[in-house]
């Protein structure tokens, strides 16, 4: 009965977002104040019944109820209670129903917190956002609902959650990714809603801002622990592999930060409308595009989701419909639009604009290799492959310029600059990168080539720049402290973003360099050498979790006959679906991590080990942390906070 | 260029875009190389996988319709076909594993443990389900490449005379097995 209850709790959700699409649109359009008045409450409506849900599918998942076929295939009764409640994001159908939550909690805040705007402009939105729930809400119903049961024969056992997902990042990992996705949809919906409306000002961008910052700020999140997770789970040492499915939540990420600084100017300048509006409906797109990639089987990924074609020619005709009609949209007000603002060439504006295209080349790069291969072969030209290889070349050529104009860029200003005086400033930058990067690299490593040299003195010359902007602005002001308080937390998000992307490109280019490993054969006793560290073998020790069993290398490590620490490397064999599963043992550190996986046991009492030591791998995900901290912090810009407290009042 | 084409260009690139993903819905993208199909099977002399005296070539399996089944320990999908299978094995389809080991490198060798391997598969087929009349070892990977194989599982359906009906990328489920294998055993008979 209570799993019909879940299904029925859905339904109603579905019946309220369809009146949640159809009565704020229609009543926008015919100028029926009342019609437009209830959407707010039609959207709570929506969300408590998908919340409620939920709820009931975590309580079902939770008392192992192995009639339910989705809890069958995901759960099972060994599995400890809080990979129970992951597992019900861990499949193809509660995957969809967290996107659901997601979506209707995205919908119920902005009917919460956009009282202050026209109601016009506000049911639009609400009403676009309704028209996705209804789209989502139906696939999930019509053919992907995890209440489905599995009578009169169920299994007394459920077939256990894949290993490769009982992990801590992956409890974060998909909420976060989704929060950005779906959080996508409201930049989409208000960018739809202006077109709709015919009023392009600088207000939609000025609104939409906060949001799409947001969205922003959690896919940054959850694609920086999506990377940790391949890292410390796949026991291969890698974070980033460049399939189909990292791709696709890549491509919204870098049209959304696109959008960011697009819909800066757009606010304050009033410049690039038109293609602010088009980055918006892109960035959406993407999230669905790569919802198809990812649940359709039309290409062939490692990572392994459900696929099925029936479901890929939905979401399909959901895309056609959505983006098709956004677009045709766009082409039809977009010739109305007109830039107020004028500039010159040596201008932010500019600085920005050029942003924007390599961000955007980068997308097109990241989709033409993920897509290509598919093409080609419908075009009857063969099978190719694109790998790592392509990827890795075409973004090494394009961070170059981006680097570069990331250390100019946030030091002019808008319309128009006198170059002279900067130029001399970024010339000092440039030499103190240099040395600096020298000194770093030459003191540390006995071969630097020309190519690690170059890359990581981008990261510092980001690095310097924005630091040296910031010492400059704040003696500017009377005081230090008056300094940090002027500055705004625009500008502070900037600086956060930016340093954050220079740790990035310096763990990329360090780690992808001077990453060693050696593949070893041990006996306990043994010590094996790798850089200044030497690690003895101990021996394997049983060992025996909740749902799995398995051994553990147990090695110490040791740096002049010092103790670093003590790593237990372990192979598990689950005892359900009988995988074995690699758990790498890490020893983290700021500058390097010392990373251990267990690999067979060989004749003799020995066994295989693979030892890696990456240096500041690390820094990577501090970078992605930092940068999605610059959009959490705009959040609490008084801009934004004084709306929303007069928009509370009202 | 008129502002006004301009507008449409996303628009026009997108209908073009939804073109070529509504075809690769349909095209099939898990037939990869179907270079081998109406082939026969390329000849090879090796190994048993539990016996390494005992060796196999492509004259043993002949007289016979059977399925060459490219799997491994270290492949997730390939254990979660193994019950599938097995069903098919006691409905007396016969089926020929390919040993596809993934932790062995020819220029690493010395790492191998076959005895460990032996046993690891021992574990895995006991618990679940052994559908194989016998498992050959492809260690070089010769066959394999000769094969055109590109992961594992994949599966081949190979007639009497030894010609290679079918190429399937993938696990084998009852769906897979009703909509292409079926059809293609029905066809010889």
């Amino acid at each position: 009965m209570i799993p019909e209850i879940g299904y029925f709790a859905l339904v109603l959700a579905m019946a309220l977002s369809l009146l949640l699409c159809i009565f704020p649109l229609w009543g926008a359009y015919t100028g029926n104040l009342r019609l437009m008045r209830a959407a707010p409450s039609l959207a709570l409506g929506q969300c408590l019944f998908v919340l409620f849900s939920f709820g009931i599918l975590i309580y079902i998942t939770l008392t192992d109820d192995f009639t339910v076929a989705y809890v069958a295939h995901h759960s099972s009764s060994t599995l400890p209670w809080y990979y129970k409640v992951t597992s019900t994001w861990g499949g193809h159908e509660g995957a969809i129903l967290l996107w659901l939550v997601m979506q209707s909690s995205w919908t119920a805040l902005v009917a919460l917190m956009s009282k202050s705007l026209p109601w016009v402009l506000r049911a639009r939105v609400l009403g676009v956002l309704g028209f996705l729930g209804v789209g989502f809400m139906l696939y999930t119903l019509w053919m992907s609902s995890p209440f489905e049961r599995l009578l009169p024969y169920f299994p007394v056992e459920g077939r256990d959650l894949n290993p490769l997902l009982q992990d801590p990042g992956m409890i974060i990992h998909p909420p976060l990714l989704y929060m950005g996705y779906v959080g996508l949809s409201v930049s989409f919906s208000f960018a739809i809603a202006a077109l709709l409306t015919g009023k392009l000002d600088n207000t939609w961008a000025k609104w939409s801002r906060p949001w799409t910052m947001v969205a922003w700020a959690f896919l940054t999140l959850g694609i920086t622990i999506g990377s940790w997770w391949a890292y410390a789970e796949l026991g291969w040492g890698g974070w980033w592999f460049w399939d189909p499915v990292e791709n696709a939540s890549l491509m919204p990420w870098l049209v959304a930060t696109a959008l960011l600084h697009s819909l800066a100017v757009t606010e304050k300048r009033g410049v690039f409308k038109s293609w602010t509006v088009l980055l918006a409906i892109t960035a959406f797109s993407l999230c669905l595009l790569g919802t198809f990639i990812v649940r359709s089987g039309i290409i062939v990924s490692v990572h392994a989701f459900a696929t099925d074609p029936d479901r890929g020619l939905y979401i399909l005709s959901f895309l056609a419909v959505v983006v098709g009609g956004s677009l045709a949209l766009y082409a039809a007000r977009v010739s109305q639009v007109h830039s107020e603002g004028r500039y010159r060439f040596a201008s932010r504006e500019v600085a920005l604009w050029l942003n924007n295209i390599f961000l955007v080349v980068a997308t097109l790069i990241v989709l033409l290799g993920t897509l290509l291969p598919m093409i080609h072969k419908e075009l009857g030209l063969g099978s190719i492959s694109i790998g790592v290889p392509f990827f890795n070349q075409m973004f090494a050529i394009l961070i170059v310029p981006f680097a570069l104009l990331l250390g100019i860029a946030p030091m002019l200003r808008w319309k128009q600059n006198k170059l002279s005086p900067l130029a001399k400033k970024w010339l000092v930058n440039v030499a103190l990168s240099l040395v600096a990067t020298a000194a770093w690299l030459f003191s540390n490593y006995e071969q630097v080539s020309a190519l690690t040299f170059m890359a990581t003195a981008l990261a510092v010359w980001i690095m310097f720049s924005t630091v040296s902007d910031l010492l400059q602005k704040i003696s500017l002001q009377a005081s230090i402290s008056e300094g940090f308080k002027r500055l705004g937390l625009s500008y502070w998000a900037m600086v956060l973003g930016h340093v954050g992307l220079a740790f990035v490109i310096a763990s990329v280019t360090l780690t992808s360099a001077y990453s060693v490993e050696r593949a070893v054969a041990m006996k306990p006793g043994d010590i094996a050498t790798l850089n200044e560290y030497q690690y003895r073998f101990d021996g394997v020790k049983e060992i025996r979790g909740p749902n799995y069993s398995g051994h553990a290398g147990v090695v110490t490590v040791l740096k002049d006959d010092e103790l670093v620490t003590e790593l237990y490397a372990e192979k598990r064999l689950y005892d359900i679906g009988m995988q074995f599963m690699t758990e790498a043992a890490i020893d983290d550190g700021f500058f390097r991590d010392l990373y251990l996986a267990l690999g067979e046991q060989m004749s003799q009492g020995a066994w295989s080990l693979r030892i890696y030591h990456k240096p500041y791998v690390r820094w990577m995900w501090l970078g992605g942390i930092l940068i999605s901290l610059a959009g959490f912090i705009v959040l609490a810009d008084k801009r934004y906070r004084r709306r929303v407290k007069k928009g509370a009042q009202a | 260029m008129n502002r006004k084409i301009l507008g449409f260009l996303p628009f026009l690139i997108f209908v073009l875009l939804c073109v070529f993903l509504y075809q690769g819905l349909f095209g099939n993208p898990r037939e990869l190389q179907t270079g081998r199909l109406g082939q026969t099977m390329p000849s090879f002399n090796l190994p048993d996988l539990m016996d390494e005296n005992k060796r196999w070539t492509e004259k043993d399996l002949l007289g016979e319709v059977y399925l060459m089944n490219v799997w491994g320990t270290w492949c997730p999908t390939c254990i979660a076909e193994l019950g599938y299978l097995t069903k098919l094995r006691e409905q007396g389809v016969k089926i020929v594993g390919l040993y596809y080991e993934q932790a062995y490198d020819p220029d690493f060798g010395d790492h191998f443990d076959m005895n460990a391997l032996r046993k690891e598969v021992d574990t895995m087929l006991s618990r679940a389900g052994n559908p194989y009349q016998f498992n050959i070892l492809d260690l070089e990977r010769s066959l394999a490449l000769d094969l055109g194989v590109s992961g594992a599982p994949e599966t081949f359906l190979v007639d009497k005379k030894g010609t290679i009906l079918l190429h399937h990328t993938g696990d084998i489920n009852q769906r897979v097995w009703r909509s292409k294998f079926l059809p293609a055993l029905e066809e010889l008979q």
